[in-house]
């Protein structure tokens, strides 16, 4: 059986209260790297993302949901024009994508397909941590998480001392906690005590009251954290929406609403990072992808394999990183989805070797139990 | 006995209460019997909920999504009708309603502090549209009246009830050498079996393996909604014996012979009778109640109670609250934000939840704003009761209570929304006192931290002073 967050916690609470006195490592000699996850909740369709080019049984399932105008990347994948930032990135070696891939989880169930996205794990709810929790712990980068959601996220869990940052719907005096800090006596207090050291610590543009739905303010603030040198190195976003069971449409439909908030956040991530986009990723995430033939009301049901997009100056090239599959019946998975043919586990475990300094092999080992996931730093990223 | 206990166990004293002479006494005879719900509005049943549950399913997918697949703003406009006709948006509020006002006016408040535990023990998390219209209803028929019964028959009630089967997908398992399972090439899901070792009755103490999860899925295989064209997943919970796996299993060594539905409640009572299960569950009331880490010393009484009463809950809670009472003074527990509001609401007698009267629904229109206000503010605290994200349901430790964002809410609902809340007879500052009085042996300290506001009433001076009042680490926790 493997350490459950229960047991991680009972074993290690009473060393939380003193891992602010953790010396920390020194990573001034380095450039400091950001990783940032996109969590695309509901299941993304990789082919409305990055639908491939002239495929002509993909125009036949899917009459209603083709897109015109499409985006152009190569000669046999193109790009939704919701993406626009990705395209512009791509231009300049800042963006691609990995295609025909999705986490082992071959189950239509949301609840199910969200928790082993975030566990990493093959069995739903077996694991009570999220891989990149346990490969920021793992990694010995404590207190550098940062989530742009009220809860935290599962992904993040196993590591102590998160961040996150949801404004309240109204400013919040942080003269009250001046007040009543020096109430917080004894050991039993240390934990809320170094909290509101933290909250009373931030700068003053995280204080301020804002609509937590306004994603354009949220990724501001995320990007001014990352920015810092000694700030989170690990952000999280959290988006849903993607399950669009009708009136999926083409340029204009449920999907493509939800890839243009996508667009937004890394848009302005982009803008705002300045020189620390160099030393930054950002990949998607999501559960499954959808089914390749439309359904009666015009939307996809849930399928498999789906697509990563990715952005940030540490990608090694612009590029559709794929084994394609193809899309013919027997090609399908089941006969109706997508096929991936690149655990998007590797991805990530990839990514994490590269932001967090850390042998992928190592990380593979803490992280994901052993399981054969390449190493595919060199073809992805720039190490 | 400090005056803490009294929101160790329960929520604080409101203001016409007054602190028992017999503090142990006045919990322990709170738990022989079960509270009726006290909320004067409409409290419809599980049937009725999962009914609507299928309206609003079914009308959506078979209907809607067919009928606008053109059109995604008809569609979502369509949809939105919907949800108002089904109460898709209105039966969840008015599950808190009914929930709060318990949890505010019950006369044996240490009795739905269980309820509030057992409901968390057996989370239904966020799925489907289980906390719309089904985890409140669940939690007061089938968790609620097996508070007087034992663990093992509320274990029972629990793995047969329709919104755990559809929460942990039985109905999705089928044996695979059944008949149905042959026909379809189905087999088993694993989900509910897991869930019923690891969260429910052994835990992973037990040292179970993946192989005894298996078996125990074969076991539960058959306990399934009844499929009819008009119900869908919306039917009974019946055994379907053409899903169930034949042949004989083993579990935790023990060998359940071939017997159909009856292999269910043998295996349940191995389990939930299994010392490792008595003591897992044991360690958890004595963590929610005592400590976020409790001692074998603080554990062992109960577990003897559990012995020597073949498990009857009313026997166990009184040992625990025994042990509460024990450790009252030595110990510290960290509230979570449903609870912290809860106790705010009693203790300050808050205008939460809204009256029954405004809690009317006349599924023309969407709820509105007060209508919806003490949900928002549970979603807003990071603490909306029927959507746990995980089966493990909400964590009692502190280290998962205590984020940046989590803390500055609570600023937040103090000094902002509570204002709001307070009743126009109730703004002075002696009736802040005198509720303080009630609750706090340094009522005097805590005074003098919002002696500076004394003479404001406003809204602004009432959020000061809650403000720093709500949030004092004596109101945190205990």
């Amino acid at each position: 059986m493997n350490c459950t967050r229960r047991n991680f916690l009972i074993g290690g609470s009473t060393t939380l209260f003193l891992s602010g006195y953790f010396p920390k490592i020194s990573f001034a000699s380095m450039q400091k790297k950001n990783l940032i996850i996109i969590s695309l909740r509901g299941g993304m369709d990789g082919l409305t993302a990055v639908p491939v080019i002239g495929d002509k049984r993909l125009k036949k399932l899917r009459k209603k949901l083709i897109l015109e105008d499409v985006l152009n990347l190569n000669s046999d994948f193109g790009l939704h024009p919701k993406l626009e930032i990705f395209h512009k990135l791509w231009q300049k070696n800042q963006a691609a994508f990995v295609h025909a891939t999705n986490i082992p989880y071959t189950g239509r169930s949301h609840f199910d397909g969200q928790n082993l996205m975030e566990t990493g794990a093959h069995i739903p709810y077996k694991e009570k941590t999220g891989w990149l929790g346990r490969g920021l712990l793992a990694s010995n980068i404590i207190g550098k998480g940062l989530a742009i959601s009220l809860p935290m996220p599962l992904l993040l869990r196993g590591v102590p001392q998160n961040n996150n940052f949801f404004p309240s719907p109204d400013f919040v005096e942080t003269k009250l906690i001046d007040q009543i800090y020096n109430e917080f006596k004894g050991e039993h207090n240390e934990l809320i005590k170094s909290t509101l050291d933290t909250i009373r610590q931030r700068p003053l543009s995280m204080q301020i009251a804002t609509d937590s739905d306004d994603r354009k303010k949220l990724a501001l603030e995320a990007a001014k954290q990352l920015k810092d040198q000694s700030g989170p190195r690990v952000a999280v976003f959290d988006l849903d929406g993607f399950d669009t069971h009708a009136a999926q449409g083409g340029v204009d439909g449920a999907h493509a609403d939800e890839l243009e908030e996508v667009n937004k956040i890394v848009t302005i991530l982009h803008e705002n990072l300045g020189q620390a986009f160099d030393n930054t990723l950002i990949l998607t995430l999501t559960e499954f992808g959808r089914t390749i033939k439309q359904n009666g009301g015009y939307g996809t049901e849930h399928g498999y394999g789906s697509a990563i997009l990715m952005a940030g100056g540490l990608l090694k090239k612009s590029q559709v990183y794929t084994d394609w599959p193809g899309l013919k019946k027997k090609e399908l998975f089941e006969g109706r989805d997508l096929n991936s043919t690149v655990d998007s586990r590797a991805v990530y475990n990839s990514a994490m070797s590269i932001c967090f300094n850390q042998d992928p092999e190592f990380l593979r080992k803490e992280v994901f139990w052993g399981d054969q996931l390449p190493d595919l730093s060199q073809e992805l990223f720039k190490i | 006995m400090s005056l803490n206990f009294y929101r160790r166990v329960a929520f604080g004293l409101s203001p016409n209460e007054k602190p028992d002479k017999d503090p142990l006494n006045w919990a322990i005879n709170q738990l022989d019997t079960i509270p009726d719900l006290l909320w004067p509005g409409k409290i419809p049943t599980e049937k009725d909920l999962r009914k609507k549950y299928g309206e609003w399913v079914y009308g959506d997918r078979e209907v809607l999504r067919k009928k606008f697949k053109n059109d995604k703003h008809a569609y979502r406009k369509a949809k939105d009708e919907l949800r108002i006709k089904t109460g898709e948006r209105y039966f969840e509020l008015n599950e808190h309603a009914i929930r709060h006002f318990q949890t505010k006016y019950s006369k044996q408040p240490v009795f739905e502090r269980f309820w509030l535990f057992w409901g968390n023990h057996f989370a239904i998390s966020e799925k489907d549209f289980l906390a719309e219209f089904s985890t409140g209803p669940y939690q007061r028929e089938i968790i609620r009246p097996n508070m007087v019964k034992t663990f093992e028959e509320m274990v029972q009630s629990v793995t047969t009830s329709w919104c755990m089967i559809h929460h942990l997908d039985n109905s999705e398992s089928f044996g695979p050498n059944s008949k149905k399972g042959m026909e379809w090439g189905e087999t088993i899901n694993e989900n509910h079996a897991r869930e019923l070792l690891e969260l429910h009755t052994v835990s992973p103490n037990a040292g179970y393996t993946q192989e005894d999860v298996i078996q125990l899925a074969y076991i539960m295989t058959g306990w399934a909604h009844k499929w009819d064209r008009k119900n869908l997943e919306t039917g009974d919970i019946w055994f379907d014996q053409e899903m169930h796996q034949k042949g004989d299993k083993i579990v935790l060594g023990v060998k359940y012979k071939n017997d159909a539905k009856r292999e269910l409640a043998k295996v349940i009572h191995d389990l939930a009778t299994h010392p490792i299960c008595i003591k897992f569950v044991s360690t958890k009331l004595c963590r929610h109640f005592i400590t976020d880490e409790p001692t074998d010393e603080m554990i062992k009484p109960v577990i003897e109670a559990w012995n020597k009463s073949n498990g009857n809950l009313i026997e166990i809670h009184k040992a625990v609250i025994t042990q509460a009472y024990k450790y009252n003074e030595n110990t510290h527990k960290f509230h979570p934000p449903e609870i912290w509001l809860m106790q705010l609401s009693r203790m300050f007698d808050l205008n939460i939840p809204l009256s029954f009267e405004k809690m009317n629904y006349t599924f023309k229109s969407k709820p509105n704003n007060r209508q919806r206000q003490l949900s928002w503010i549970l979603r807003e605290i990071g603490h909306s009761p029927y959507r746990a994200k995980q089966p493990n349901g909400w964590s009692d430790l502190e280290v998962d209570w205590v984020s940046p964002e989590l803390l500055l809410r609570r600023f937040w609902f103090a000094s902002v929304e509570l204002p709001m809340l307070v009743k126009s007879g109730n703004r002075s500052h002696g009736f802040i006192l005198s509720c303080l009085k009630n609750n706090f042996e340094d009522h005097e300290n805590m005074a003098s931290l919002i002696e500076n506001f004394r003479f404001g009433i406003s809204d602004y001076d009432l959020g000061q002073k809650y403000g720093v009042i709500c949030n004092l680490p004596g109101v945190l926790k205990v």
